[in-house]
C-alpha cells in the first residue's frame, strides 16, 4: 500500500487491477497515521459494530452451533445427546453423499465456464460497434434479474413434460422423444444449461466492465505490428483481463456451491437424485427426511470446505495486489 | 456533479460501446448484430413465455380474446397474491434500509483503516459470504423456533440483512475507495470530526455507491427463495416466491394463473433495473477485491 510510485500503478494497471476495482490514480495516500488518534479510532469501532453484532449473530453463530450439532443426534426441536462421529460415519458411508459431491463439481464446473464462455462472447460482441448495443446489454441482464422461481416456472413450462414446447421440437426435429427432466442424464444437462442461463448476465457485466478499462491504443499498435484479430485477443486482450476474469471464477464458483433454488425449483434433486447437490441434499436430509444430525453434517462438511478454500483465494488475492 | 462522481468510472453495462481497434467492414458489423439478435432472442425464450402466457385466455375460459387481463383480475381475487406481494414490498424494503445504513459506515472502516484488527474483519467478510447460506438456516431455525420468530416476517428480514451484510460492505468499500481521503482531510482541517466528514464528505458523494449496494440488497431479498421456504410457514405469511411456488405446484396445468403471478413477481426487480441500471455495477463486487 505504502508504495504508489508511478512504476508500480503502471504495474497494477498492467495486471488489471483497476478494471473492476477504483482506478489507480483514486488510491489514498498512506492512511496509517489518520488513525492514531482516539477519538477518531472509536469512531470506526462505533462505525463497524452494527455489522459486527449481525456477522456474529446471523453468519458465525449458526456455524459454530451446526459444528456441535453435527456431532449429536439432535432435531429441529431438541439438542439430542452426543453422539461423536457417527452422523460423519453416516452421510461418508452413504453413496447419495459422493453422487452429490460429485454432481456439485459437475454443477459448479460448467456454471463458472459455461457462464463465463457466453457472458465473455456477449461482452466482446456488445464491445463493437453494433446497432442498439446498449439495449442488447440491458435486455441480456434479464435472465439474471428475473427472480429464479418465476425462471423456473417458465423452464418447467418448456421442458417438463412430453407436450411442453422443447420436447415436441426435438421431436419434430427427428431427435425422438427427449425427457429433459425425467431422464437422469437429459435433467443433469438441463440444469446446468438452465445455470449457465441465469449467470452469464453476471459474466457479462463483470467482463464488459473488465474490457471497458482495456486501452484501445495497445490494439492500434499491435494492428501496426500485423497482429490479427485472434491474436491481438488471445495475446492482449486475456493477459489485461485475466484477473479480472480470477475473481468472476472464485465469485461464480461460490455462487455455484451454495446454489439451491436453481436445482430444487427446476428438478428438486431428481430424477432419483441424478441432479441433488450437496445444499438440496442438506436441505432435504433436514426439513424432508427429519434427520437433523446427519444433515447438519453435510452441512458443516461443505462449510468446512468453502473455508479453507476462501482462505487460501484470499491470501493469494492479496498477494498477488501486494506484488 | 460531485467530484467523486466525476472521478469515478464506473464501469455499468450501459456505458457506450467504445470502437475495438479491430477493423472490421460493414458486412462484418451486421454479422454480428445478426448473432447478437439471435442470442437474445434464444435467451428471453422464457421470459417472453412468462407474459404470453399471462396474457393468454385461462384454461377453461370461454374467452376467445388473443390477449386478456382476465388471469390478472383472477388470481387477485382467487388468491393471496395481494398479500404476498405486501409481505415480498415490506420484507425488501426494510432489508435494503437496514442494509445500508448499516453497511455505509461500516464499508468506510474497511475502506480507510488500516491494520491487523481490519484485516481480520476484511477476511472474516470474505468467508462469510462463502458459506453455504443452508448452513445458517439449520441452527437459525431452532434458534429462531424458540424465541418466536419462524414464520414472522421480521424472523425473515433478520437473516436477509444477515446474509447480503458482507457484500454490501464490500461494495460500498469498493465506493469509497474512488474518493480521495484529501476530500476529508480538508474536512478536519476545518474542525470536522470523523463522523461529520464521513457524513458530510464521503456519504454526500456516495450515491451511486449507495444505490448500487441498494439494488444489489433488493435483488437478493426480492428473489430469495430458501430462506423464505424454511422460515414462512402459513399462507398470510408467505412472499411472492414461496407464494408463486406453492400456488404453482396445485395448478400446475393452470399456465396462464400462474404466469400471472409470475410476471407479478419479476416487474418491481424488471422497473427497478431499467430506471437505475447505469448505476448498477458488478464491478463493485469484485472491485474491493481486486482493488486491496
Amino acid at each position: 500500500m505504502s508504495t504508489n510510485s508511478v512504476a508500480s500503478r503502471l504495474q497494477k494497471a498492467r495486471k488489471g487491477v483497476g478494471v473492476a476495482g477504483p482506478g489507480p490514480a483514486a488510491r489514498k495516500p498512506a492512511s496509517r497515521r489518520k488513525w492514531r488518534l482516539s477519538a477518531r479510532a472509536w469512531t470506526l469501532i462505533a462505525f463497524a459494530v452494527p455489522s459486527i453484532v449481525l456477522l456474529l449473530l446471523i453468519n458465525l453463530y449458526p456455524v459454530i452451533y451446526a459444528g456441535i450439532q453435527s456431532v449429536r443426534n439432535g432435531t429441529l426441536i431438541s439438542a439430542g445427546s452426543f453422539v461423536g462421529f457417527s452422523n460423519y460415519r453416516h452421510i461418508l458411508s452413504d453413496p447419495t453423499f459422493w453422487h452429490s459431491a460429485l454432481f456439485t463439481v459437475i454443477f459448479t464446473v460448467t456454471g463458472v465456464f459455461g457462464s463465463w464462455l457466453v457472458g465473455l462472447g456477449l461482452a466482446v460482441l456488445l464491445r463493437t460497434r453494433i446497432p442498439l448495443a446498449g439495449l442488447f446489454k440491458v435486455l441480456l441482464l434479464l435472465p439474471w434479474i428475473v427472480p429464479v422461481v418465476v425462471s423456473a416456472t417458465s423452464w418447467n413450462w418448456l421442458v417438463a413434460t412430453p407436450q411442453s414446447p422443447l420436447p415436441k421440437l426435438t421431436h419434430a426435429l427427428g431427435m425422438g422423444d427427449v425427457l429433459f427432466l425425467a431422464n437422469p442424464t437429459w435433467a443433469k444437462i438441463t440444469v446446468c444449461v438452465f445455470k449457465v442461463w441465469i449467470s452469464f448476465p453476471f459474466m457479462m457485466m463483470m467482463m464488459s466492465s473488465a474490457l471497458a478499462s482495456v486501452d484501445n491504443t495497445v490494439y492500434e499498435a499491435a494492428k501496426v505490428d500485423g497482429a490479427s484479430s485472434w491474436q491481438a485477443f488471445s495475446q492482449i486482450t486475456m493477459p489485461l483481463i485475466s484477473r479480472s476474469t480470477y475473481i468472476s471464477w472464485i465469485l461464480m464458483t461460490i455462487f455455484c456451491v451454495n446454489d439451491f433454488p436453481t436445482i430444487f425449483l427446476l428438478t428438486g434433486g431428481g430424477p432419483v437424485n441424478s441432479t441433488t447437490s450437496l445444499v438440496v441434499l442438506a436441505y432435504r436430509t433436514v426439513f424432508q427426511d427429519f434427520q437433523t444430525g446427519p444433515g447438519v453434517a453435510i452441512a458443516f462438511v461443505m462449510t468446512l470446505v468453502l473455508v479453507v478454500i476462501s482462505v487460501v483465494l484470499y491470501r493469494q488475492i492479496r498477494k498477488a495486489n501486494v506484488e | 456533479m460531485s467530484i467523486a462522481a466525476n472521478l469515478r468510472q464506473p464501469a455499468t453495462v450501459s456505458d457506450t460501446a467504445k470502437p475495438t481497434g479491430t477493423t472490421s467492414g460493414n458486412a462484418g458489423k451486421w454479422w454480428r448484430f445478426a448473432l447478437v439478435l439471435v442470442i437474445t432472442a434464444v435467451a428471453l425464450v422464457p421470459i417472453g413465455a412468462v407474459v404470453v402466457l399471462s396474457l393468454r385466455p385461462a384454461l377453461g375460459s370461454t374467452s376467445t380474446a388473443a390477449v386478456t387481463l382476465q388471469n390478472f383480475r383472477d388470481v387477485f381475487s382467487q388468491t393471496g397474491v395481494k398479500t404476498w406481494l405486501g409481505n415480498s414490498l415490506a420484507i425488501t424494503l426494510i432489508t435494503v434500509l437496514i442494509a445500508v445504513t448499516v453497511a455505509a459506515p461500516a464499508g468506510y472502516v474497511l475502506s480507510r483503516a488500516r491494520n491487523r484488527l481490519v484485516s481480520g474483519y476484511s477476511l472474516i467478510l470474505f468467508i462469510v459470504q462463502s458459506l453455504p447460506i443452508v448452513t445458517a438456516v439449520i441452527p437459525l431455525f431452532i434458534l429462531f423456533s424458540k424465541i418466536g420468530l419462524v414464520d414472522n416476517l421480521a424472523g425473515v428480514t433478520i437473516i436477509y440483512v444477515g446474509s447480503e451484510i458482507s457484500v454490501a460492505i464490500w461494495m460500498m468499500a469498493a465506493y469509497y475507495n474512488s474518493i480521495p481521503i484529501a476530500l476529508e482531510e480538508a474536512a478536519w482541517m476545518d474542525g470536522s470530526s470523523v463522523f461529520g466528514g464521513f457524513l458530510r464528505v464521503v456519504l454526500r458523494n456516495s450515491l451511486p455507491g449507495v444505490l448500487s449496494t441498494a439494488i444489489f440488497s433488493f435483488l437478493l431479498a426480492w428473489n430469495d427463495y430458501l430462506i423464505a421456504v424454511v422460515f414462512l410457514r402459513s399462507d398470510p405469511n408467505y412472499t411472492l416466491p414461496v407464494g408463486l411456488e406453492t400456488f404453482f405446484q396445485q395448478n400446475a396445468t393452470n399456465w396462464g394463473l400462474v404466469m400471472a403471478v409470475a410476471v407479478i413477481m419479476m416487474l418491481p426487480p424488471i422497473i427497478i433495473f431499467s430506471v437505475l441500471n447505469r448505476y448498477f455495477s458488478v464491478g463493485g463486487i469484485g472491485g474491493s477485491l481486486a482493488g486491496k
